[in-house]
């Protein structure tokens, strides 16, 4: 038996978080490996350029500033539509979840939605709206808000009865019902759209900007794109993968944890 | 407290049948019949969780009730589960927390408590909302002989202490007995309430 108190269970958590990380440290460094080995057998920086070269630019788009520029723009734009989207798409599904009417009137709106193309919703939105940024980020948000839906619906179909009666006969008012009864229910699969929808929101922005806007990522894909500009188009893409894998690990995660702290054995 | 009901169904099928039920300040009884027999139904209406059913519901202002099951709030602390539903504050809570054999477990999470302490956690919410009348079902089952005769001596100080009224609903005549609730017998189908036959079961175990 050794002697040594056993570490907190903040440091346990601390290292089974960089020992969980590893292997994904470790396959990145192999595909920049990879990328490498490829682009010196190629030996055409045009099509394929090395690593070397696409952070080269990516440093010369920091410092000139253009990078935190557009890149803020895409993610102000990513942010909006998914405030709207998981508020929208939230609000609709538990509706449906609960109420078995509304659920038959609204599912097939939601079944058109979800299987319509994003593109033709985008093209639509820019064509009746305008190319401005209500119609870009209303043509994302709409993207989401059905797949929102329909996790949202089962979490809202699974809601405890016996919870909801206990909060009837206390008398708990709506706010504090749905803050301390409801919500908490439904934190696994608002983690679920949340964490799916960040990925797929940041896609769909990047190609309405492509087509109707004059800044952010998506904006300087196509102008690198009309120049064949292979190293641009992989620095800016570069740049902003690394943005939402920082709100992942620095935002979406954290807020899992904190919110399953309840199952937690030691008492 | 005054309930005049003409009727229950679920789906057409007649469940309760003409049933009369007044209590007075304080006053306790006790709803006894076999399973299956309309007693949570019964309580479900007293409760106001239906109200689909023919006929009247008087009740005051502030009920509490202690479910079958502890009904806590798993993401929540203990003292929460007792603050958040009754708007108690944090003081009483932990007064009640200490009456019901739960001091200090105050930031204790409900899935870290053994089923014995969750319904007393339980019956500490109901009694702070104050209740001019406590409604319990079945709060008994399902608990070994020591646990069950532990929470009953627990409901009776505390009933004694608030003044509440209660409606249990139970199917051993001896829980009813050991609170001084006034035994009424739900039978027949529909079914309608009547007076117990008193004497009819030997006097429970505990009791003796």
């Amino acid at each position: 038996m050794s002697d040594r108190p056993p570490p907190a269970p903040a440091a346990t958590a601390r290292r089974s978080r960089w020992a969980a990380l590893t292997p994904g440290l470790v396959s990145a460094a192999l595909v920049l490996a990879l990328w490498a080995a490829l682009a010196a057998i190629g030996d055409d920086p045009r099509r394929l350029p090395s690593p070397m070269l696409v952070l080269g630019r990516l440093w010369a788009l920091a410092a000139s500033g253009e990078l935190w520029f557009h890149t803020g723009m895409t993610l102000a734009r990513v942010l909006a539509a998914f405030a709207v989207a998981m508020v929208a798409g939230g609000a609709l599904g538990l509706w449906m979840g609960r109420s078995a009417t509304a659920d038959r009137w609204l599912n097939p709106m939601l079944v058109v939605l979800l299987n319509l193309p994003a593109l033709v919703v985008i093209v639509l939105c820019y064509i009746w709206i305008g190319l401005n940024e209500t119609a870009a980020i209303l043509s994302v948000a709409l993207n989401k808000i059905p797949v929102v839906a329909v996790l949202l619906r089962e979490a809202g179909r699974a809601l405890s009865p016996d919870l909801d009666d206990m909060a009837r006969v206390f008398g708990m008012r709506p706010l504090a019902r749905l803050r301390h009864v409801v919500l908490p229910q439904l934190a696994p699969a608002i983690a679920a759209a949340a964490r799916s929808g960040i990925a797929l929101i940041w896609k769909i922005v990047l190609v309405v900007e492509f087509l109707g806007r004059s800044n952010g990522v998506g904006f300087k894909l196509h102008m690198h794109f009309s120049n064949f500009d292979v190293a641009r188009v992989l620095a800016w893409a570069l740049a902003f993968v690394v943005v939402m894998l920082l709100i992942d690990l620095m935002i979406l995660r954290p807020w899992q944890d904190s919110a399953n702290r309840w199952r937690q054995d030691a008492a | 407290m005054r309930l005049e009901l003409a009727g229950k169904q679920f789906d057409g099928r007649p469940v309760l049948g003409p049933v009369t039920l007044e209590l007075a300040p304080s006053q306790r009884v006790a709803l006894l019949g076999p399973s299956g027999v309309g007693k949570t139904t019964l309580m479900r209406i007293i409760a106001g969780l239906d109200t689909r059913f023919q006929g009247t519901r008087q009740v005051p202002e502030r009920l509490a009730m202690v479910f079958q099951e502890p009904n806590l709030l798993p993401w929540r602390t203990a003292l929460q589960n007792i603050t958040l539903p009754t708007g108690a504050t944090p003081e009483t809570a932990r007064a009640l927390l200490e009456s019901v054999g739960l001091k200090g477990r105050d930031a204790a999470w409900p899935r870290q408590l053994s089923l014995g302490q969750q319904r007393r956690l339980a019956l500490a919410r109901a009694f702070a909302a104050r209740p001019q009348i406590l409604l319990m079902d079945e709060p008994f089952a399902s608990l070994d002989a020591d646990t069950a005769g532990r929470m009953l001596d627990l409901t009776a100080r505390l009933l004694d202490d608030s003044g509440a009224g209660l409606v249990l609903v139970t199917h051993d005549p001896a829980e009813a007995a050991f609170l001084h609730a006034q035994p009424l017998r739900l039978r027949g189908n529909p079914a309608t309430l009547g007076a117990d036959d008193a004497g009819a079961l030997p006097p429970h175990p505990r009791d003796i």
